[in-house]
């Protein structure tokens, strides 16, 4: 069946990696920020990316049952950041802030202990089951198809993978602009660079750091419902597995740097969807078993060869 | 802290010991990786001990029929865990679970055998648990084995004319195991497979793996939790249009498929089960009681947990005594040939035919319970299609 | 009677399982406590541990290579000799990382410890494990052990047989704990020795100021390696020992890192990082609180069902094991703000003559 599409490369192993590339480097962005900010790896950030996921989808069956207006994922994810948001400062208050000046383990154990918390908590309140996003499956855009085809290059894209592809790019570059342009931004890379300098400046470090949990968190909400959106469905596990790739692209691209973020990102996802194309005869390269193993072994010889990343981010 | 522990334990042990029931140990993996499936097995196994309670309870004395559950994860160290506190501080009698084979081998290894307590899992179907005891008999099952059910579905698929398939299993202990048991039938048909890979469950796409399997075959058979990455491997199965057939065994078996894939892109899927035969006695006696305690029949297992759970108290009952020695013969000889038949439910009439000294054979809902000399069961298998929005199951003789 | 025999061997399983988690979280107090190595692929030494007893000790089967059928000590032997060889190839390429670089990589290296255990079938028999393990007292009582020597020399097979036959059911349950608490100890004492010798002060001093300890000549990379194997071999050991608990292992499971490896680092820094006996403290208390808990959740949520017997529990019930993780999560927050150095504190001998 394939030779009726002759371009099944770039639409059944390069489009998804890139799909996939986008939801981890959203992901990474918050994790890099964090860690470069707060000098510390959150390992709850997962959670928080899935619990984003579930407040999406209760807004959307709330705004439903209740004025019978079905809303669109990304429209329902703005009270679904807010309450991420409000979820990331109370965290931060009552578990991190604590630990600012303690040894960097103590707080490491605090985020590994809120990861459990908040997932046993939506496992608790949702329930353990899947719930459905949007139902059945989608379908590539015809007009793309039609257009594409054409010119015998067929692209085939369902409609959600634009909107996630879209999305990131427009959420990077308002990222961009925040952090280079406005004051708040500035204040943030300083911090990242060196939070002593950064307070004899006169910015006030706590004000950074509810911003940056606010920058992580909107990026973590985004990345929770492009996944949903992609998986169409929802389930608890869903941001622990996404942890560790994530925590890969944020190496890769080299801690402090939320671009380097977004390639190391792309270049995991890419990595893991090519690594079962058959490059050499009919089976894939690696047996998909290992498939999850890609990111890990990239991550760590990333770190063994150039610890500082792709974009030299921080050394601790 | 400790006057609130020794509160505690006090309050503990007079919940449990007040009075002289007669207490199962029921480790369900309520949490761990399918609680889904799990939920309803818990409601049958609580249907089977209320409707011995409400016949009169256990013995001349009308003792209660307890289940006491615990958690046992689908995880070795939870259920062995688990299983000793059931067995060392509920002091139940005999233990109906666990759910998964692995926790199943685990606890009767090295808690339950031991101690000489019967296991009677509701749902462990690995062909490992066959062969599993030297010289003991306190292993048993309700539900047919793997070895069963894979060379059921390899039947199937060469009936519907299938030649040649594409084989992806989550790795997994229950999809590795049914996977391996399907690609060896299916080949000594006749069949080919084109390719036999194993994926990793939970993953947030597919496409590259269907994609690359897809070259070779228009069918594939998947053995997934639909839970755990097979609703999604599906999806990305039809979304690039790599398969267009589909078989597989049980645990991609759930309404959730339909609702979440939709019932019209399901056309070319089929779906093996363990399932009670829908046109047997047994199972339409099980059928009117579940439905009048809103329990789902007909999801997998849940037939099967119902009766080992009720199979527990008939055996008991017939030992005479809450003594965990004796379980294991009077299970053989309840479940077994010679006896009058006991369907779902007849708990009080089982009762007075033991009272008097006769004999039972209970027939189970999900399917003849007779045990065979390593404590299996055989079963029916059904294939299912969707059908106006739901699972249709015809069996497969 | 019954009841008391029941409650001690539920107590023993305690103290039998607390104390396989006692020789992890001292394996971890030699790289965490000592020399400072934030090692988060416990789950990952323990595997290669408990595998490598697995494969060596069982008997012969059709479903994974081997089992060799080799007595129990050279197999806990060879555990803890892979166990730190393995952990000597990854110390040599990521010891210089530091802190939370070394936890992430030290985290992926574990999944691809098990992403191999799962996918080498015919090795390990792939996701469905190894079974039959045999557990140390118990398997003198499965036939290819008495009627092998050395047991063949003082009984023949029957007469075997007649002794365990007399002995109670339970007879080997405090015998394998009492194996497991004097291996606790055996390494305690061990450590607690090399603690305060001149390789333990040294190990202080990098954790403490690596730069000055490096100035004043110390080989610092080749001492962060060996607390790295030496604490590897010892998780190998407990990896060794469960198996034989469990007496199946699989990797997915059984090696999972919520349960493996961040249970432990729970116990250590609830105990006390650097102190031994908080090490030893915290696993017992905190799988004692793990365990335990489901007992009182569970009565406790038959109690509330019988006070209030119109209310539907059955929700609740097939939720409380959530609950339970909540709780005990909030648990871990409360104590290590409260013991931020842990329960039981590091001690070090103050020097004479300086006051702090």
């Amino acid at each position: 069946m394939w030779e009726t599409f002759g371009f099944e490369f770039v639409n059944f192993y390069l489009i998804p990696g890139l799909v996939l590339g986008c939801i981890y480097a959203l992901g990474a962005i918050g994790i890099t920020l964090t860690f470069s900010i707060l000098r510390f790896a959150n390992f709850a950030h997962g959670e928080v990316m899935m619990i984003g996921g579930y407040f999406t989808w209760t807004a959307m069956v709330l705004s439903n049952d209740l004025f019978g207006i079905p809303l669109h994922p990304i429209i329902a994810a703005i009270p679904a950041v807010m309450l991420a948001i409000a979820l990331f400062i109370l965290v931060d208050r009552y578990f991190y802030k604590p630990f600012r000046s303690a040894p960097a383990i103590r707080v490491v154990m605090a985020s590994f202990g809120m990861m459990l918390v908040i997932r046993s908590f939506v496992q608790a309140v949702w329930g353990p089951n899947q719930l459905t996003f949007v139902p059945g499956i989608a379908k590539p855009n015809e007009l793309v198809k039609n257009l594409t085809a054409s010119v015998d290059m067929m692209i085939l894209v369902p409609n959600k993978h634009f909107w996630i592809i879209a999305g990131t790019i427009v959420i990077m570059l308002a990222l961009s602009w925040l952090l280079t342009k406005t004051k708040i931004g500035k204040g943030m890379r300083a911090v990242s660079d060196s939070p002593e300098l950064a307070k004899v400046s006169g910015i006030d470090v706590e004000v950074i750091v509810k911003a940056t949990w606010c920058v992580g968190g909107f990026c973590a909400v985004a990345a929770g419902v492009f996944l949903a959106m992609d998986l169409q469905m929802l389930e608890t596990t869903m941001g622990f597995r996404m942890l560790l790739p994530m925590f890969a692209a944020a190496i890769l691209g080299g801690i402090g740097r939320p671009f380097g973020a977004v390639v190391g990102g792309l270049v995991i996802g890419l990595a893991e969807e090519l690594s079962v194309y058959p490059w050499l005869g009919d089976g894939s390269l690696i047996s998909p078993g290992y498939k999850t193993g890609v990111a890990f072994t990239i991550m760590v010889i990333m770190l063994v060869v150039r610890p500082s990343g792709l974009f030299k981010g921080r050394l601790f | 802290m400790k006057p609130q522990i020794a509160a505690g334990l006090a309050c503990y042990l007079m919940a449990t010991t007040a009075s002289a029931d007669v207490v199962v140990g029921n480790p369900m993996a309520v949490t761990g990786p399918i609680p889904d499936l799990v939920a309803p097995m818990v409601l049958a196994v609580d249907l089977a001990a209320e409707h011995v309670n409400a016949q009169g309870g256990m013995f001349a004395s009308g003792e209660k029929f307890v289940i006491a559950r615990a958690d046992s994860q689908c995880d070795p160290v939870a259920a062995v865990d688990a299983v000793t506190k059931l067995i060392n501080v509920s002091m139940v009698t005999a233990i109906v679970g666990p759910v998964c084979s692995g926790a199943t081998i685990a606890q009767a290894d090295s808690v339950s055998i031991p101690a000489g307590v019967v296991t009677l899992s509701v749902s462990a179907s690995s062909p490992m648990i066959t062969n599993m005891e030297s010289g003991t008999d306190l292993v048993f099952r309700s539900a047919a084995s793997d070895a069963y059910q894979g060379v059921a579905l390899a039947e199937l698929a060469i009936a519907k004319g299938i030649m040649d398939i594409a084989v992806s299993y989550a790795n997994d202990d229950y999809n590795a195991g049914i996977a391996e048991v399907f690609v060896n039938s299916f080949s000594e048909m006749g069949g080919t497979v084109t390719s036999n890979e194993a994926h990793e469950p939970n993953k947030a796409s597919y496409r590259a793996e269907v994609a690359t399997m897809g070259a070779g075959s228009d069918n594939l058979a998947l053995f997934a939790y639909y839970g755990s990455g097979g609703i999604t491997i599906m999806r990305n199965a039809l979304e690039t249009g790599a398969f267009s057939t589909f078989i597989g065994a049980d645990g991609m078996l759930a309404q959730e498929t339909i609702d979440q894939i939709g019932a019209e892109n399901l056309g070319g899927a089929t779906f093996t089960t363990s399932t009670p035969n829908l046109t047997t006695a047994g199972y339409a006696a099980f059928k009117g009681l579940a439905e009048a305690a809103d329990v789902p029949s007909a999801s997998p297992f849940v037939a099967n947990s119902y009766d080992a759970a009720f199979m527990m108290a008939l055996a008991i009952e017939k030992a005479g005594s809450a003594d965990r020695s004796a379980i294991s013969a009077s299970l053989r000889s309840i479940a077994n040939a010679p006896g009058e038949v006991i369907q779902a439910g007849e708990f009080a009439k089982a009762k007075a035919i033991l009272a008097a000294g006769g004999d039972i054979h209970y027939n189970g809902a999900a399917g003849p319970q007779d045990f065979d000399a390593n404590g299996d069961v055989l079963g029916y298998f059904s294939a299912n299609v969707v059908k106006d929005g739901v699972w249709e199951g015809t069996i497969i003789e | 009677m019954d009841m008391l025999i029941g409650y001690s061997l539920y107590a023993i399983s305690l103290l039998t399982v607390g104390g396989i988690y006692a020789i992890l979280a001292l394996g971890l107090n030699i790289q965490w406590g000592y020399a400072g190595l934030f090692n988060v692929g416990i789950a990952g030494f323990a595997a290669i541990g408990a595998y490598t007893f697995a494969l060596m000790t069982t008997a012969p089967s059709s479903y994974h290579f081997g089992g060799l059928d080799l007595p129990l000590p050279l197999a806990i032997f060879c555990a803890m000799i892979l166990s730190g060889l393995v952990a000597f190839f990854i110390g040599l390429i990521c010891i210089r990382l530091r802190s939370d670089y070394l936890a992430i990589s030290t985290i992926g290296i574990a999944e691809i410890i098990k992403l191999f255990l799962k996918n080498e079938t015919e090795l390990t028999n792939g996701p469905r494990g190894i079974n039959k393990i045999p557990r140390v007292w118990e398997h003198l009582t499965e036939e290819r052990f008495y009627t092998k020597s050395p047991m063949s020399w003082f009984n023949d097979a029957q007469g075997w047989e007649q002794f365990f036959d007399s002995l109670p059911i339970w007879w080997w349950q405090p015998f394998f704990c009492a194996t497991i608490l004097l291996i606790v100890y055996v390494i305690y004492k061990l450590l607690e020795t090399a603690q305060r010798s001149p390789w333990g002060r040294m190990m202080t001093a990098i954790r403490e100021n690596e730069n000055a300890a490096h100035a004043a000549g110390k080989d610092v990379t080749r001492r962060r390696i060996e607390a790295f194997v030496i604490g590897a071999m010892v998780m190998g050991l407990a990896g060794a020992v469960l198996s034989q608990h469990l007496r199946l292992i699989d990797p997915t499971n059984t090696f999972d890192p919520s349960k493996m490896t961040f249970l432990v680092w729970v116990m250590l820094i609830a105990g006390g990082s650097g102190n031994n006996r908080g090490a030893i403290f915290g696993a017992f208390l905190v799988w004692t609180i793990w365990s335990a808990s489901e007992i009182f959740i569970n009565s406790g949520l038959h109690i509330f069902g019988e006070m209030i017997s119109s209310m539907d529990i059955s929700l609740l019930k097939t939720r409380a094991g959530y609950l339970r993780m909540v709780v005990i999560g909030l648990l871990l927050q409360y104590i290590l703000q409260k013991y931020p150095d842990g329960i039981m504190p590091e001690s070090r001998p103050v020097p004479s003559g300086i006051k702090l």
